[in-house]
């Protein structure tokens, strides 16, 4: 039964991809049948349905919600699969509702290639998964390798390599058409797909386009918007029978609009989880201040050259020019226009978690407040008429805009070239190996996008003046063309290029011999990084303009991994590992070499090569009833950096915060499950118990972007955790096929949900002037705020149908079925303090009424929302 | 050839997609989104600085305050505000008669009330009373005059259309003349001398200096003008100005600022670092 089910499996698999007659199929199932019993466990029983599903889910998850270019929050996933662990090829898509991230690490630890060649960000170690969005039928076709499994195009990284395939020659003939309808980010999207597959004469081409759109009224989160088009072109020849050449571009221009954290007083005033305070009424209609405009337009040539039988080399050429710009309302020397400003919350007027002191005028004023946010929707959004009335008057004394909206650009060109070479040795012995290159320049650099009206704006750093007289030269944002009058798409504040280079050599050697499959590889790199100045900031005159000096680091390692199959289904796998990271040279999401690029060329003091030392140890089990996979895993990572910049209230400035020498540990047990209940019947257990945390307090430095000065301090961030994913999650699933219908219900708990800590409460600066300190001399450090974890329930529904002698796939995926509205899927701690500060002494001179350690800004998911595919294919 | 055709097709429509978020139209500014545009203004019920002040004389003259119950209206001139973050918590308005201080609990007024603005004041249920003997209009706050919310001053200003600086009457500063009739109002002091030359103009307290604080460590830095006795004329500048670290020249200046008084002395406010001339 076990093996029938698994050829059924495999059948079903190639008949869609690929149309070869029956008997080859056939044979190709029993070979590749034979090849997959070789390995620690087989592919969990899937059904075509259940696949169509979890791509379809995949794809929206990590291509089209675009969980990870909100630049406010950590929303780094992993996309992450395996074909050999239940957990693994599940985890990715099955917790996604809540952001979970795979064992609670950054993306950058997830390598991906696209025909063998990397393209994660040279600069922030990033790949974008939401700029391969909407072209979901060109992008189904991976090669996963979860952290220690052995791969012929890479060495398997922390978080797990893909490799994409982006092979014409890869896609099954025909035309597709997908329609969708969802109320979630997006409302509407419509796809066509058109390959030829491999003609006769050599050559094949695929093509995709699509379009996703949602406006201001009909997204789920009221005032985002979604406007994207994509689209997808690969041609391939082949000639003779060793070489072929593959041209794929690709690129999907998007429009859209965000949604801002608030916090719980808002959330309850709007009486509403997802009300989202970017946006308001400009005459009458919405607008948003968050724009995402993000095209970037790539291309990626493949050579295939079968030396011989047993010699494979692939060479990938990647190049893409990357725009990226997001919009942002911004105040000069007025009042913060953000309608949930914390002056502007009821609990501003008195301390409403000690009702002590409380006076008849608070509590009037309170009510007045309350009375204003609930009055109408546009009192609690932002109002758009008054900051152009504002910039009017303005106007009308010559006098700078109060308020205007800037870009902040981020535009890439990224050149790759990877090249990999795949031996087989004989039948037990693999040898596989290449070089990976890469540059990218990176040039950041901020724009005026709209004036709202007003007449004049110049380039000057407004937070500088009072330190300094508005005459003071270092109060200029550019003294090359000081005193700057700016218009609309001019460059405003910080104007900067950030040039990375990477060259990386690895090898792989694989054994398979007895009932052991073992691995080991090894990589060596070489890193080297500049900052290009194109603004002279008047306070660092002599270090902001031009090229500053170049870091060069070194960085590679090795892992080991070997799976022993115990037989009677019982596999044991052990897998360690000793890898080094060059800091990330620059990323808005945080983490940077430089102590602040947008004001010097400075890099970062004691910045050195991060260390991770990582171990697996995993057992599967197979029977004839259940598949099961049990995995423990540790990583420990040293000198390891990560940078921020925030408002720090204590010293009356933004700053740049750089914090070095971090220590982490992450470690976890996960488990999945399948049991075969029934014919047709499945149920699943899929789970992890994770921990993420500092394991020791971090050196920090600040830099003020009112003076330029920088202060160092320690940072008391020993036991933060990650934040932003649950780190306990279990799910119970039931799956059922019948006559080509495929049903499930999964009851999905999520739980250990931190929000982000704020570094800047934890100086130990911080903590004396708060007076948080034992009678002993101990610091009390606050804990880390936790978001409300739960349960959800999700569904999904399928069916094949035929019409007109063509398949018609319907699916329909539920989530959040019992409307859990209390489920916080992310946010942070506010960095500001509770207390005012005395700017000579640095003494704490008063409390204030407002707290905000009480009003972290949080996420909530979304209640009820579901998504309807419909795909023909002729 | 069909396939082609579906391709074009798509990619045509596709193409027609535009952006969402275009060029703005600025929003029509008849009614100002600003104040409250129902206060309808009647000449019945106008009055001016001159008459509030002498009508409310007592409370001025003892630091108390009032509350005005008359259906009263004040047309006046905005002077002075925040925009230099010396000013704060107040605008001054002037009219032909005087000049008055207008106590606001909220920041970031200048771009909504900027200096030649002319509005209306529906007085009705708002205080009036004397700081040190200045005039304010403002709300009760333990027992004497402080500011009104700004929910509060909303419902009762309404922007007019006239916005014109040039046609603020601006005095040149005589120290002799009536601070009774002239406290409040835009002066001019030419070709003056400002005590602590070398110094920054308003800088955070530091042990050591020859700067004049007033009262504690740190809020406000007086200097003497012209070398006058600093209990009948000073120059007061918060640490919080935009322009505190300003370095006062040896050579004279003339300054543009709010003559306000505190009991008999003069206390100049300078707006903002444009109203000094080197």
């Amino acid at each position: 039964m076990h093996n029938s089910r698994i050829v059924f499996f495999f059948v079903a698999k190639y008949h869609l991809f690929v149309t070869l007659p029956m008997r080859k199929n056939l044979l190709t199932a029993l070979a590749l049948l034979s090849l997959a019993m070789q390995g620690w466990a087989q592919e969990p029983t899937t059904s075509e349905q259940e696949k169509a599903l979890k791509d379809e889910a995949n794809s929206y998850i990590f291509t089209e919600s675009q969980l990870d270019d909100d630049a406010d929050v950590t929303q780094d996933v992993i996309q992450i699969s395996s074909s050999s662990n239940l957990y693994t090829s599940n985890v990715g898509y099955l917790f996604s509702p809540m952001r979970f991230k795979y064992r609670a690490l950054d993306q950058k630890y997830n390598d991906i290639y696209m025909n063998g060649v990397q393209v994660n960000s040279a600069e922030n170690g990033r790949f974008s998964y939401s700029t391969i969005g909407g072209m979901n039928d060109a992008t189904r076709g991976i090669d996963y390798a979860s952290p220690f499994e052995s791969n012929n195009f890479s060495m398997a990284a922390l978080g797990g390599s893909n490799n994409y395939n982006f092979r014409a020659s890869n896609y099954a003939a025909g035309h597709k058409v997908t329609l969708s309808a969802l109320n979630r980010n997006y409302t509407a999207r419509v796809m066509y797909t058109f390959g030829t597959g491999v003609k006769e004469n050599g050559w094949a081409f695929f093509g995709t386009v699509g379009y996703r759109w949602a406006n201001m009224n009909t997204a789920a989160v009221e005032g985002t918007f979604y406007n994207s088009l994509a689209y997808f072109l690969s041609v391939s020849k082949k000639w003779g029978y060793r070489h072929s050449l593959n041209i794929a571009t690709w690129g999907n221009p998007t429009e859209r609009a965000q949604q801002g954290a608030s916090t719980d007083e808002a959330y309850w005033l709007a009486n509403n989880y997802l009300y989202n305070p970017y946006w308001g009424y400009q005459n009458g209609e919405k607008r948003n201040s968050r724009v995402v405009n993000n095209y970037e337009p790539s291309a990626l040539i493949t050579w295939d050259f079968d030396i011989n039988d047993d010699l494979k080399l692939t060479t990938s050429f990647f190049g893409k020019y990357a725009m990226y710009s997001g919009s942002r309302l911004q105040y000069n020397n007025s009042l913060n226009p953000k309608p949930d400003y914390w002056k502007n919350f009821p609990s501003y007027n008195y301390d409403v978690w000690d009702l002590t002191n409380v006076s008849n005028n608070d509590l009037a004023a309170w009510q007045e407040s309350y009375d204003y946010w609930t009055a109408s929707k546009a009192n609690r959004q932002i109002q758009w008429d008054r900051l152009y009335y504002a910039n009017q008057q303005m106007n009308a004394v010559g006098g700078d805009a109060a308020y205007f909206m800037l870009k902040r650009h981020n535009d890439n060109l990224a050149f790759n070239l990877g090249s990999t070479l795949n031996w087989t040795i004989d039948r037990e012995n693999k040898l596989q190996g290449g070089i990976q290159l890469a540059t990218n320049t990176g040039m950041h650099y901020q724009t005026l996008s709209d004036m709202l009206g007003a007449d004049y704006l110049h380039n000057v750093n407004n937070y500088a003046i009072g330190t300094y007289a508005g005459s003071d030269p270092r109060v200029q944002y550019d003294l090359n063309d000081p005193n700057g009058v700016i218009g609309k798409g001019d460059r405003y504040g910080y104007d900067f290029n950030i040039v990375v280079q990477k060259a990386t050599a690895w090898a792989q050697y694989v054994r398979e011999k007895g009932i052991s499959h073992s691995f080991i590889s090894a990589k060596i790199g070489g890193t080297q990084m500049w900052r290009d100045g194109k603004m002279r900031n008047g306070l660092f005159a002599d270090n902001s303009y031009g090229k500053s000096g170049t870091a060069r680091f070194l960085d590679g390692g090795i892992k080991i991994g070997t799976n022993l199959n115990l037989g009677k289904g019982h596999v044991v796998g052990l897998g360690v590992g000793y890898m080094t990271y060059a800091p990330t040279a620059y990323s808005s999401y945080g983490g940077s070499a430089f102590q602040a690029a947008e004001m010097n060329n400075n890099f970062i003091d004691g910045l050195k090569v991060e260390q991770m030392l990582s171990a697996e140890l995993g057992y599967a089990f197979v029977t004839s009833f259940m598949r099961a996979n049990l995995t423990a895993y540790f990583n420990h990572g040293t000198h390891m950096n990560e940078w921020q910049n925030y408002y720090y209230d204590d010293v009356n400035s933004f700053t740049y915060v750089s914090m070095t020498g971090i220590e982490k540990n992450f470690y976890g047990v996960e488990l999945g499950i399948r049991f075969n209940v029934a014919t047709g019947l499945t149920l699943d257990l899929i789970g992890s118990m994770a921990d993420a945390k500092y394991t020791k307090n971090t050196d920090v430095s600040y830099l003020l972007s009112t003076q330029g000065t920088v202060t160092t301090d320690i940072l008391y961030n020993k036991g933060m955790r990650e934040a932003s994913t649950p780190l306990t999650v279990g799910s119970i699933g039931l799956n059922y096929n019948v006559s080509g219908w495929y049903f499930n219900l999964k009851g999905n708990y999520y739980d250990r949900i931190y929000l982000s800590y704020s570094p800047s409460l934890r100086y130990q600066s911080t903590l004396v002037r708060a007076g948080a300190v034992n009678n002993d001399g101990s610091l009390i450090v606050p804990d880390q705020t936790k978001g409300h974890g739960g349960f959800m329930l999700d569904g999904s529904i399928g069916h094949q149908f035929r019409v007109a002698h063509h398949p018609l796939g319907v699916n329909l995926m539920l989530t959040n079925i019992l409307n859990n509205r209390k489920l916080v899927s992310g946010g942070y701690e506010q960095s500001r303090s509770n207390y005012t500060t005395d700017q000579t002494t640095g003494e704490k001179t008063s409390i204030r009424t407002y707290n905000f350690q009480k009003n972290p800004m949080k996420y909530y998911v979304q209640g009820f929302n579901f998504m309807l595919n419909l795909n023909y294919r002729f | 050839m069909k396939t082609r055709h579906i391709f074009l097709t798509i990619i045509a429509a596709l193409a027609m997609t535009s952006c969402f978020d275009s060029d703005w139209d600025a929003p029509d500014m008849t009614n100002p989104p600003y104040g409250n545009n129902s206060i309808a203004q009647d000449e019945a019920k106008l009055v001016t600085i001159a008459d509030l002040k002498t009508q409310y004389s007592a409370a001025i003259a003892n630091s108390s305050f009032q509350r005005i119950t008359d259906d009263k209206q004040l047309r006046c001139t905005v002077i002075g505000n925040d925009i230099g973050g010396n000013i704060y918590k107040q605008i001054i308005v002037q009219d032909a008669t005087g000049a008055l201080v207008v106590g606001i609990n909220g920041t970031g007024l200048f771009p909504f009330l900027s200096v030649g603005q002319q509005i209306l004041i529906d007085l009705k249920d708002l205080c009036i009373g004397g700081y040190g003997q200045q005039p304010q209009l403002g709300d009760e706050y333990n027992g004497s005059i402080g500011r009104m919310s700004t929910e509060k001053w909303e419902e009762h200003v309404k922007i007019l259309p006239t916005h014109d600086q040039s046609q603020i009457d601006t005095l040149d500063f005589d120290v002799n003349m009536d601070i009774d009739r002239f406290c409040g109002h835009l002066v001019r002091l030419t070709n003056v001398y400002i005590g602590d030359a070398g110094y920054p103009i308003a800088p955070e307290y530091q042990a050591g200096t020859p700067l004049t604080y007033n009262g504690s460590t740190n809020g406000y830095v007086h200097h003497s003008i012209n070398n006058q006795s600093m209990s009948k004329l000073l120059l007061r500048t918060s640490t919080y100005a935009d322009f505190a670290s300003w370095v006062i020249p040896a050579t004279p200046v003339t300054l543009y600022g709010i003559a306000t008084r505190y009991r008999n002395t003069w206390q100049i406010l300078i707006r903002a670092e444009e109203d000094i001339k080197e």
